[in-house]
């Protein structure tokens, strides 16, 4: 058992004393005998080491990204984080705190958080950035909120080509108020959003906020997304933005985007099963009030020195309770503080060359797959940068993927919707380029890929 | 006071250094020229030790449980176990990518389904979920499955309002409201619910009965069966708000308790740290009614393997993307696993006795606007200092001086000046009789001492009406205000 509850001699029992009590059944006196419970079911306890032994012997059960050659991509990366920035994460001072209420003894946690929502206000363009949200698919839900609060309407429409899981996401967010999210159909040659369609979804006057993602569900650059604000005028743009992209691509407040979100996960955080992750969110100033989460704030102390605080809570839950701009408590600090490490670490040109690095591999790997009859590769005419969509014409996505699985290659993710009751999907795969893809590696899906096909069009 | 927090006189990172301001861009071939980034992000090019010497800078002007007492009510600041974060780095664990085929993360599913078992046995509740994030987001997935039952019920019409007490977290309205709901909070009587009012408040238009047990004022909701009785008798819902779940650990549950659906913080009460504000990781588990609108993937166990099974009709749908906080997770049931049945049983009890035993000993300083026994935490009333011209923030922030954390001030709103005080199961008596004795030598200061404070934090009192009237947000408001603000 571990000593994490203090027990020294004679320690409790000279609390029960203190209390004039014998026993801490007397503490639980108020519990109803009705409502009592008797064992839980737990099993006995174990020592630390038996318990590094069982979780370990659990852990090998999977196999890590190392173990392939992964092509895994998608909101969710794998990159390569610098060990200076889980030095930082581990250091005690941070991860064992809570969200800083008190100002003057959480100066470290509230000044890290004003650089990073510093920081992705410079990447986005915008004015004002909140201290992180859950993930970059429950930012996009608070985003259709917002929305709602700068303008009327119950429409609120986002790319057919978004992920599925964001689209549920969204329309959880949706369903509450009882607003629709409605898909925006893209042209199947290039993936670019069908404008034409925005712009008579937004004459009919009850489109609250448009959402559209660079790169897009299918990893591409829609040259259309600058032109989107023209067509809304004071409806709502939101842009989902790739944090990476964003050090070579236009800041999307530069070309009209009112909120800007994304998925901070790739920025120092190892990708963890799925979690935790980082939700990023920068809007414009004149809507601060209307927006959701925390914000730190630069203020002055008793003595006039530069102090930082917690500021403009009575948006939040504490305060509003259910006039409150969002229900959100705890966010996602620690991950704020390691996107920040990273892309100081990192810096601004090595952000910059790193995602020209990943776009140079993948144009590589599209022409290698490009050439394989039955693969089409990519199967969007248009710019990518680490990310890009194949299709392919016999068999399935998921054959596909185990046969290269077989060979010790993480081909890409299915796009299709797994709920059996959605109508299935086009054959269609997200391939994407982590940080430490070699090219050798490359060579190796282009020939596995090959194979893997003629095997299917055998098989067929 | 023998406290001193580091002081350190650190710019804000962009004054360490420039940002390559001129430099073009790589370029990428075929990248529109429209999207092509003009101006490369201007952040400072620093060295590595430039930004480890930064940060570890700014870490030493931030506590942590780490560095002191916490003992701050509803939160359960316990200590974070070192072998959880070591087991949570492990390359098995942290680099795993969520979209791998099933076959190469069977060790991941299988941690999630077992740590679901356990959970499931803890809350006596027999279906349990993962995904959510945090206890809020944990929250407001109960309050959309409670809206998708009686929409299938064909009652969404007519059970259109959330009912709490007024002791409720904030985020139990917000939560409800986001869902659709209405909101209406039931008076208390001496800190708990008023069993009559409630009785008198259910009806048919209600959907939900929202509760924390023991509550926000410490105390346990004694009544609870017959809470549950007047809930359901008008065909309600009840829910149960997991924050405080630590002080009933192996006494009660929710399930027992006749709750339908409950949210835990795996961060609260199963010691996952809380991350200087987050991240979290929230436990969804319900009964017959509302288990089949949990959040998918579910994890199901066949033979030996495990899989994601997407296949539930009523399912909500998804909370976020992949499926939950899964490094908080591995950390939880490292923890459960350490302690067992017996010490899980031990936790609530030790948590209790250290809350009252500190409950008592400060009671004689200030009052106790409640009943004694309470569980894992208690409120005094900062009421009587104002006869000396002091308020409750006034001794918080004298205690930071002391080198402990503050408890919860100002909540709950029902308690005119409300200090909130929990003190978890790893506190030594040793650190609650200093704990104590730092109260005694705050309360017991000057008047001018106690507004002065504090004087031993990094900065001293932060003037945060000034923050809100004038929002400097972000470095480019920093510029924009001009040096006159940066150096007064």
């Amino acid at each position: 058992m571990p000593r994490w509850i203090p027990d020294e001699p004679g320690e409790e029992a000279a609390l029960l004393e203190a209390l004039g009590i014998s026993s801490t059944d007397e503490l639980f006196a108020d519990v109803p005998k009705r409502a009592r419970i008797g064992r839980m079911g737990v099993g006995p306890g174990r020592d630390e080491p038996e318990v590094v032994a069982e979780v370990d012997r659990l852990l090998e059960r999977n196999r890590p990204l190392s173990k392939f050659s992964s092509f895994l991509g998608g909101r969710i990366a794998s990159r390569y984080s610098p060990a200076a920035v889980d030095a930082i994460v581990s250091r005690s001072e941070f991860y064992t705190a809570y969200t800083p209420y008190q100002a003057e003894a959480s100066q470290g946690m509230l000044r890290t958080l004003f650089e990073f929502q510093s920081l992705w206000v410079e990447m986005t363009g915008l004015d004002v950035a909140n201290a992180s949200l859950y993930d970059g698919a429950t930012a996009a839900g608070e985003a259709l909120l917002f929305c709602r609060r700068l303008h009327e309407g119950h429409r609120f429409l986002v790319p057919a080509s978004l992920p599925w899981e964001e689209r549920s996401v969204l329309a959880n967010y949706a369903s509450g108020p009882g607003l629709q999210v409605e898909t925006i159909p893209y042209d199947d040659r290039t993936g670019r959003l069908d404008l034409e369609f925005v712009r008579q979804a937004t004459a009919r006057k009850d489109v609250f906020g448009v959402l559209a993602d660079v790169p897009n569900g299918f990893g591409h650059v829609d040259e259309g997304v600058p032109e989107l604000k023209s067509i809304l005028g004071d409806v709502p743009l939101v842009v989902v933005a790739d944090p990476l992209s964003l050090s070579v691509l236009e800041a999307p407040g530069n070309y009209g985007a009112d909120v800007v979100v994304g998925e901070g996960q790739g920025f120092g955080i190892s990708p963890s099963f799925g979690g935790p992750l980082l939700g990023l969110f920068a809007c414009r100033k004149e809507h601060v009030r209307s927006a959701p989460g925390r914000i730190v704030g630069a203020t002055l102390d008793a003595d006039g020195r530069r102090a930082y605080a917690l500021t403009l809570v009575t948006r939040e839950q504490h305060i509003r309770r259910s006039k409150a701009t969002s229900n959100i408590c705890t966010n996602e600090s620690l991950m704020a503080l390691a996107f920040v490490v990273y892309a100081t670490s990192v810096g601004p040109r090595g952000l910059a060359r790193l995602q020209a690095s990943l776009a140079e591999k993948a144009r590589t790997l599209a022409s290698g797959l490009g050439t394989i009859d039955g693969l089409k590769a990519p199967r969007f005419d248009a710019p990518y940068l680490a990310d890009f969509t194949i299709e392919i014409a016999r068999g399935t996505v998921d054959e596909f993927l185990d046969r290269l699985r077989r060979r010790k290659i993480l081909g890409g993710h299915s796009l299709k919707d797994p709920r059996p009751e959605v109508p299935s999907e086009a054959e269609r795969i997200l391939v994407g380029i982590p940080e430490m893809t070699s090219e050798k590696d490359i060579t190796k899906y282009v020939r596995a890929a090959q194979a893997a096909i003629g095997a299917v069009g055998r098989s067929a | 006071m023998t406290y001193q927090q580091a002081r350190w006189d650190e710019p804000p990172v962009w004054e360490l250094g420039t940002a390559a301001a001129n430099e073009a861009l790589p370029a990428i071939a075929g990248l529109p020229e429209r999207l092509r980034r003009k101006v490369a992000i201007r952040w400072p090019e620093l060295s590595e030790l430039e930004v480890v010497r930064h940060y570890t800078r700014l870490s030493q002007m931030n506590f942590g449980i780490d560095t002191g007492t916490y003992p701050l009510g509803s939160c359960t600041m316990k200590y974070n176990p070192k072998v959880t974060e070591l087991l949570a780095r492990r390359a098995g664990a942290a680099n795993v990518h969520p979209y791998q085929p099933e076959a190469t993360v069977q060790g991941s599913l299988e941690v999630l389904w077992r740590l679901e078992r356990i959970l499931s046995k803890i809350t006596g509740l027999p279906e349990v979920s993962l995904q959510p994030a945090a206890g809020a987001h944990g929250e407001y997935a109960a309050m959309l499955m409670v809206r998708a039952y009686f929409r299938d019920q064909g009652e969404l019409a007519e059970r259109t309002e959330v009912l709490l007490p007024d002791t409720a977290h904030g985020t139990n309205p917000a939560s409800a409201a986001m869902a659709g709901f209405t909101t209406r909070e039931i008076r208390d009587k001496d800190g708990s619910v008023d069993l009559e009012e409630l009785r008198r408040a259910v009806s048919k238009k209600t959907a939900c009965f929202m509760l924390t047990n023991p509550n926000t004022a410490g105390l346990f909701e004694s009544e609870i069966l017959e809470i549950a009785e007047a809930v359901h008798s008008v065909g309600a819902m009840l829910y149960y708000d997991g924050a405080n779940l630590n002080a009933i650990l192996g006494v009660t549950h929710p399930g027992r308790m006749g709750f339908d659906v409950a949210h835990l913080n795996l961060h609260k009460t199963f010691s996952t740290p809380h991350g200087g504000g987050g991240p979290g990781a929230g436990v969804l588990a319900a009964g017959e009614k509302l288990g089949p609108y949990l959040p998918v993937p579910r994890i199901v166990k066949e033979g030996r393997k495990f899989r994601f099974d997407y296949d539930r009709p009523k399912t909500i749908g998804k909370l976020k993307t992949a499926y939950g906080n899964f490094g908080l997770d591995l950390r939880a049931y490292a923890y459960i696993l350490s302690h067992g049945e017996e010490g899980l049983k031990h936790v609530a009890r030790r948590a209790v006795l250290n809350s009252n035993y500190v409950a008592a000993r400060l009671g004689k300083y200030l009052p106790r606007p409640f009943r004694p026994l309470v569980k894992h935490e208690f409120v005094l009333s900062g009421a009587p200092l104002k006869e000396r011209g002091v308020r409750t923030l006034d001794l918080a922030k004298r205690l930071l001086d002391e080198g402990v954390h503050a408890p919860t001030v100002y909540f709950p709103a029902l308690v005119e000046e409300s200090l909130m005080v929990e003190l978890p199961e790893t506190e030594s008596k040793r650190e609650l009789d200093g704990y104590v004795a730092a109260f005694e030598r705050a309360i017991t200061d000057t008047p001018e001492h106690l507004h002065a404070a504090p004087r031993s934090t990094s900065v001293s009192r932060v003037d945060e009406v000034r923050a809100t009237r004038e929002p400097l947000l972000s470095w480019k408001d920093l510029r924009a205000s001009g040096p006159k603000a940066e150096t007064p």
